[in-house]
C-alpha cells in the first residue's frame, strides 16, 4: 500500500487557489483470468476550482477506471481521492458524473430523468420540476420534456444525461466521453454548450475523452495517459483565450496543440492499436 | 363500389369470407364442435346427460347465474386468487430481489427454486389443509405457492440483467437502498416482473381451482365437484362455462399487463 504518500509535487498548480480535487497516487488493479491487470498506475492530479481538465488516452488505457474511482463508484484501490481536502469514500455530494454509456432511464420522460437527482434529494415536486425544466432548456431540449429516451436521438439522450447531472448542481463535473457516440459537428456544438454552461455555473470539470480536438477545444490542461498500465505521460497547459467557441478549432495555435498531443499520444495509440480492445481508436486521431 | 349494392346475399357472404379467412375458420370450428356436441347429445349413444343438449346447458346456466349463492362462491374464488396473487407475488418479488442481488444467495438457493418450481404444487395440498383448514386459507396457500416460483425466478433473472450503468447513475446521485429499489431496480425490471406476474397468475388460477375441486367448502371449483357428485351434468357444464370465461378474462387481464410495459410512467 502506498496510500500514505504525499500529493506529488509536479501536479501542484503554481500560484493557484487550494485545489478542489486531488487525486493522490491512485493505483487500481483488476483480477482477470489472465492474471492481475493494472488499469490505473500511480496517477496523481490536482485540479483547482473552476478549472477545465481534460484526460486523454487510447481506448483501454484506464480512463473510465479512473473516472469511477474519482466518482466513488469503485473501491479496492491504493491511494486517495480528496475533495476540498476531504477523502472520498463512496459517491461525494460535490461530484456529478456523466457516464460513457447510454445512461438515461428509459422508463422516465426527459423531464423526469432530469428531475431524478432532485427527487432523490427529496425536493418538493413543484420546485424540482421548475428546476429540471430550467436545465432541460439549458441543453436545448425545450419542447421534448414529455418525450421518452427511446423517442430521442443519441445526441439528445446525451444531453438529457448532461442536464440530469447538471440539475444536481455539482461543484465538480466528471464526464466520461460524453460525446463519443456523436458526429463531429454535433460534438463541436455540444462542446460549445458544455463550455458555456461550465463558465456560467463556474464548475470544475474533468472531461475524459480520446478525441484530441475535443480535449484541446475545451480544456485548460490536458493529461495524456499511457496505454497499459495507465500512467500519466504528460500534462499540457492549453493557453488559448477564453471564452472559446468551436471556431477556435481552425486557428493556428490550436493546430499546434493538437499536433503536440498527437505526438505524445501516437506511441501509446500505436501500442493500443496492436491490442484487440482498441476498436474505437480512430476517434483519437487528429481530425 | 357501386356494384356492391346489387350483389346478391350469397355473393356478399362469399366476399366477406374471402376478406376474413381467419375469422371464418374460427367460426367454422366453433360451429362444428357445437354441432357434433348437439348430435352426440341427441343420438342417445351415451348415458343420459353425460353430453347434455345445449338447450339444457343454457337453461342450467340461467339458473346458475340467477342463484345468489353462486355469486358468493364466485366471490370466494376471486378472493382466494386475489390474496394468493398478493402473497405469492410480494414474497416472490422479495426473494427474487434477494437472489438477484447477491451472488452468494443465488448460489445457495436458486437451484432449490429451479427444482421446486416445476414440481406439481398439489402435493403440498394435504399439508396446507392441516395448516390452514378446509376453507379459503388452504386455497390461498396453494395459489400463493404456485405464483411464488415464476415471480421469484423471473425477478432474480431480471435483476441480473439490469443495465449496470443505471445502477451506477443511481449510486452517483447517492440514492439510498430504498430509493435504489423503488426508483432504479423495480422500474428497470418492469419487463421480467410483468412476465413473472403473467406466468404467476396462470399457475395461481390452476393451483387455487385445483385445490377447490380437491377438498373445500366454497368456491366455483367446489360447485363443479358438488354438481358432479350429484350428477347434475347441465349444471356442471354451466359452471365450466363460467370458469372458461374467467380463464379468458384472466388471459385478457394478462394481455393488459403485458401492455403495461408500454404505458409510460410519470
Ligand atoms: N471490472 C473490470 N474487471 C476487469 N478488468 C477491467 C474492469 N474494468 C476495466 N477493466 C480493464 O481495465 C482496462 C481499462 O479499462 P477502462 O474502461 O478504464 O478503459 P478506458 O480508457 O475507459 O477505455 P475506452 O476509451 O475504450 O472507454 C481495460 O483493459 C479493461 O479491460
Ligand atoms: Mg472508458
Amino acid at each position: 500500500m502506498s496510500a500514505v504518500a504525499m500529493p506529488s509535487e509536479r501536479d501542484a498548480v503554481p500560484g493557484a487557489a487550494e485545489p478542489i480535487l486531488v487525486v493522490d497516487r491512485i493505483v487500481k488493479r483488476f483480477d482477470t483470468p489472465d492474471g492481475t491487470l493494472t488499469a490505473v498506475d500511480d496517477v496523481s492530479l490536482s485540479i483547482k476550482p473552476g478549472e477545465f481538465f481534460g484526460v486523454i488516452g487510447p481506448s483501454g488505457c484506464g480512463k473510465s477506471t479512473l473516472f469511477n474511482v474519482i466518482g466513488g463508484l469503485l473501491d479496492g484501490y491504493d491511494g486517495a481521492v480528496r475533495v476540498g481536502g476531504e477523502t472520498v469514500r463512496g459517491p461525494h455530494p460535490a461530484i456529478g458524473m456523466i457516464f460513457q454509456e447510454e445512461s438515461t432511464f428509459p422508463w422516465r420522460s426527459v423531464i423526469d430523468n432530469v428531475a431524478f437527482p432532485l427527487e432523490i434529494a427529496g425536493m418538493p415536486k413543484a420546485e424540482r420540476y421548475a428546476r429540471a425544466g430550467h436545465f432541460v432548456s439549458l441543453v436545448g431540449l425545450n419542447g421534448f420534456e414529455r418525450r421518452f429516451p427511446a423517442e430521442l436521438s443519441g445526441g439528445m439522450r446525451q444531453r438529457v444525461s448532461m442536464a440530469r447531472t447538471l440539475a444536481a448542481e455539482p461543484k465538480i463535473m466528471l464526464m466520461d466521453e460524453p460525446f463519443a457516440s456523436l458526429d463531429e459537428q454535433t460534438r463541436l456544438l455540444l462542446g460549445d454548450k458544455v463550455l458555456q454552461i461550465q463558465q456560467e455555473l463556474k464548475q470544475t470539470t474533468l472531461l475524459i475523452t480520446h478525441n484530441i480536438t475535443e480535449a484541446v477545444q475545451l480544456s485548460d490542461r490536458i493529461m495524456v495517459m499511457t496505454y497499459r498500465p495507465g500512467k500519466v505521460k504528460r500534462i499540457v497547459d492549453i493557453d488559448l483565450p477564453r471564452p472559446r467557441t468551436s471556431e477556435i478549432v481552425s486557428s493556428e495555435a490550436f493546430g499546434r496543440y493538437v499536433a503536440q498531443i498527437w505526438n505524445d499520444l501516437r506511441e501509446e495509440a500505436t501500442r493500443g492499436l496492436l491490442d484487440d480492445e482498441s476498436r474505437k481508436l480512430r476517434a483519437g486521431g487528429p481530425s | 363500389m357501386a356494384e356492391t349494392g346489387r350483389l346478391t346475399a350469397p355473393a356478399r357472404a362469399r366476399r366477406w369470407v374471402q376478406a376474413h379467412p381467419v375469422t371464418t375458420l374460427r367460426i367454422v370450428i366453433i360451429v362444428a364442435v357445437l354441432l357434433v356436441w348437439e348430435g352426440l347429445a341427441r343420438s342417445g349413444w351415451l348415458y343420459r346427460d353425460v353430453v347434455p343438449s345445449w338447450v339444457a346447458i343454457g337453461r342450467a346456466l340461467v339458473v346458475t347465474l340467477s342463484d345468489a349463492t353462486f355469486y358468493w362462491h364466485l366471490y370466494t374464488t376471486f378472493y382466494e386468487i386475489g390474496w394468493a396473487m398478493v402473497i405469492g407475488g410480494v414474497s416472490g418479488l422479495a426473494v427474487g430481489i434477494l437472489l438477484g442481488g447477491s451472488k452468494l444467495m443465488q448460489r445457495a438457493y436458486e437451484p432449490l427454486l429451479y427444482y421446486l418450481g416445476p414440481c406439481p404444487k398439489i402435493i403440498f395440498f394435504p399439508v396446507m389443509i392441516m395448516w390452514f383448514g378446509v376453507g379459503p386459507g388452504s386455497k390461498i396457500a396453494m395459489g400463493a405457492i404456485s405464483c411464488f416460483f415464476p415471480v421469484a425466478l423471473n425477478v432474480a433473472g431480471g435483476m441480473r440483467e439490469i443495465d449496470k450503468v443505471l445502477i451506477r447513475v443511481g449510486r452517483s446521485f447517492r440514492a439510498n437502498t430504498w430509493q435504489m429499489v423503488t426508483k432504479v431496480y423495480m422500474p428497470a425490471m418492469r419487463h421480467p416482473i410483468i412476465n413473472g406476474v403473467r406466468l404467476g397468475l396462470g399457475v395461481c388460477l390452476i393451483g387455487t381451482l385445483l385445490a377447490e375441486t380437491k377438498l373445500s367448502n366454497a368456491g366455483v371449483g367446489f360447485l363443479v365437484i358438488q354438481s358432479y357428485t350429484l350428477f347434475n351434468m347441465p349444471h356442471m357444464y354451466s359452471l365450466l362455462i363460467v370458469l372458461f370465461v374467467i380463464a379468458i378474462g384472466a388471459n385478457a387481464l394478462i394481455g393488459k399487463l403485458g401492455g403495461l410495459d408500454q404505458i409510460r410512467r410519470s
